[in-house]
C-alpha cells in the first residue's frame, strides 16, 4: 500500500481525533485509533520536514544564482 | 516639323507669366553658359519641370541657391523650338522664406491630419521587451552615440541595429525612408527609433517631408521619433507611434530598465519564498494542534469510561443488601438461615439480627 499524501493523512488524523473526542468509540477501538493517529502524525511531521528542507535548498540555490 | 515646333512655341508664348513653387535639383551653372539650368521638383509627387534662367539674373537673386532648396520661380513657359523641349524660362527667383516654409508645412499638416494620419487610435503600443531595436540616424555620431548610450545604459543586453543615413540636405528624406524600410526587412526588429540631433529649422525640414511622414505612418514596425529639441515638432513626430524629446526619453520608451526589472524579480522571488515558508508554518501549527487533541483524546475517553464505571458501581451498590439495611431494614438469621416467616422460629429460640452498622443477638418472645 502506498503512503497517503500529506492532505489525506492530515484528513484521516482529524477524523480520528473527532471520533475520539466524540467519546462514543469503544475503549479497545479507541486505543487502536490513537495508535493509528500517532502513526499519521509522524507521517505528516516527516512530510513537513521534507518540505522545509526543500525550501531551504531552493532558497540557497536561488541565492547563489542571483547576479551580483 | 520646324513649323510645328514654332507654332507650339508661339502658342505657348501667349501664356501669361506665372509663379511656380518647387525644390531645386540638378542645378547646372557654368561661367561660359549664358543661362543657368535646373529642374524644379514637386516634393509631394515628384513631378519635374525644366527651368532655364539668364545667368546674370540668376546670380543677382539666386547666387546662394543650391540643390534641395525650396524656391518660388517667376517665369513663362516656352518651347525650345530647336530641340522640341518644353521648359520654364525664369525671369525671377525667390528663395523660400521662413514664412513660406511655415505656411507650406501648415498646409501639409492640415492635409495629413484630415486623412487621419496623426490620429491617436493609429498609434501602436511599443513592445515591452524588444528583441532588436532599429536605429535610423546620421553618421555624424552625436545623436547616434547619445541614443545608443542611453539605450545600453538602461538595458545593457539590448540589441541595436544601426542604419546610418543622411539626415540633412535634399536627399535626407528619401535616404531616411530607404533606411527605415531596410531595417523593417531585418529579422526580429520590434521597434525603430529615428534619431536626429538638433538643428536649424531648415535642417529639420526633411523630417516634415510628406513622403517620410507617410512612410513612418505606414511602417509595419512601431516607430519612435527623436528629432531635434523639445520645441521642434517636425511632422514625423505627429505620425510616429511615440515621440521623444531627448535620447534618454527615447531609451525609456523602447527598453525596460534592467535594474528595476531585476529588483522586481528579486522582490517576486523573496515573496515566493516567504509564501512557501508561511504555508509550511501554517500546516505545522495545524498539525501540532491536531496532535495535541489526539494526545488528550484517549485520556479523556478513559476518564469518561471511569466515570461511567463509577456510576454503574454506584447503581450496583444501591441494589446491594447493605443499602437496604442502611435504609433501616434488618436481616434476621436463625442458625445462619435468613428468617423470612414468623412460623420459621419458636418462642425462646435465639436469633441473630444484622443491621447496617453491626448487629446483636436476641430471643424470640412470641411468634405470629
Amino acid at each position: 500500500m502506498s503512503e497517503p499524501s500529506f492532505e489525506d493523512a492530515q484528513r484521516e488524523l482529524e477524523a480520528i481525533v473527532n471520533r475520539l473526542e466524540s467519546g462514543d468509540a469503544p475503549l479497545d477501538e479507541a486505543l487502536k485509533l490513537w495508535q493509528r493517529g500517532e502513526e499519521l502524525y509522524r507521517l505528516c511531521r516527516e512530510r513537513l520536514e521534507n518540505a522545509e528542507g526543500k525550501i531551504e535548498e531552493l532558497a540557497s540555490r536561488a541565492e547563489s544564482a542571483r547576479p551580483s | 516639323m520646324g513649323a510645328f515646333n514654332r507654332g507650339i512655341a508661339s502658342w505657348l508664348g501667349r501664356l501669361p507669366t506665372v509663379w511656380v513653387e518647387g525644390e531645386i535639383t540638378e542645378l547646372r551653372r557654368q561661367a561660359r553658359w549664358a543661362s543657368v539650368f535646373f529642374t524644379l521638383k514637386d516634393p509631394a509627387d515628384g513631378s519635374c519641370l525644366s527651368v532655364s534662367m539668364p545667368r546674370g539674373q540668376f546670380d543677382a537673386v539666386g547666387g546662394s541657391v543650391s540643390d534641395g532648396d525650396r524656391v518660388h520661380v517667376y517665369g513663362r513657359p516656352e518651347l525650345f523650338a530647336a530641340r522640341g523641349e518644353f521648359r520654364l524660362r525664369a525671369l525671377s527667383l525667390e528663395q523660400f522664406g521662413l514664412g513660406d516654409h511655415l505656411a507650406a508645412l501648415e498646409r501639409l499638416k492640415q492635409k495629413l491630419a484630415a486623412e487621419g494620419l496623426f490620429a491617436a487610435e493609429r498609434k501602436r503600443a511599443l513592445p515591452r521587451f524588444p528583441r532588436k531595436i532599429g536605429l535610423v540616424t546620421g553618421n555624424d555620431a552625436a545623436a547616434k552615440r547619445d541614443v545608443l548610450t542611453a539605450i545600453q545604459s538602461r538595458f545593457p543586453p539590448a540589441s541595436v541595429l544601426v542604419g546610418e543615413t543622411y539626415v540633412q540636405g535634399p536627399r535626407a528624406a528619401s535616404a531616411v525612408i530607404e533606411t527605415l524600410r531596410a531595417l523593417c526587412r531585418e529579422e526580429g526588429v520590434d521597434v525603430i527609433v529615428v534619431a536626429r540631433g538638433g538643428g536649424s529649422f531648415e535642417d529639420l525640414l526633411p523630417f516634415s517631408d510628406e513622403r517620410l511622414v507617410r512612410a513612418i505612418a505606414a511602417c509595419p514596425v512601431p516607430v519612435v521619433t527623436a528629432v531635434g529639441h523639445e520645441q521642434d515638432t517636425p511632422l514625423c513626430d505627429l505620425a510616429s507611434d511615440a515621440r521623444a524629446s531627448t535620447p534618454s526619453v527615447a531609451a525609456r520608451l523602447v527598453v525596460p530598465d534592467l535594474n528595476e526589472l531585476l529588483a522586481r524579480l528579486d522582490r517576486a522571488r523573496s515573496g515566493l519564498e516567504r509564501g512557501a515558508r508561511r504555508a509550511l508554518e501554517r500546516e505545522r501549527q495545524k498539525l501540532d494542534r491536531t496532535h495535541e487533541r489526539l494526545g488528550r483524546a484517549p485520556r479523556l475517553l478513559v476518564e469518561r469510561s471511569r466515570h461511567r464505571l463509577e456510576q454503574s458501581a454506584g447503581r450496583l451498590r444501591a441494589l446491594s443488601p447493605k443499602a437496604t439495611l442502611a435504609r433501616g431494614y434488618a436481616i434476621v438469621r436463625s442458625s445462619d438461615e435468613i428468617v423470612r416467616s414468623g412460623s420459621a422460629v419458636e418462642p425462646g429460640e435465639r436469633v441473630d439480627i444484622e443491621l447496617a452498622e453491626g448487629g446483636f443477638g436476641a430471643r424470640v418472645e412470641e411468634t405470629r
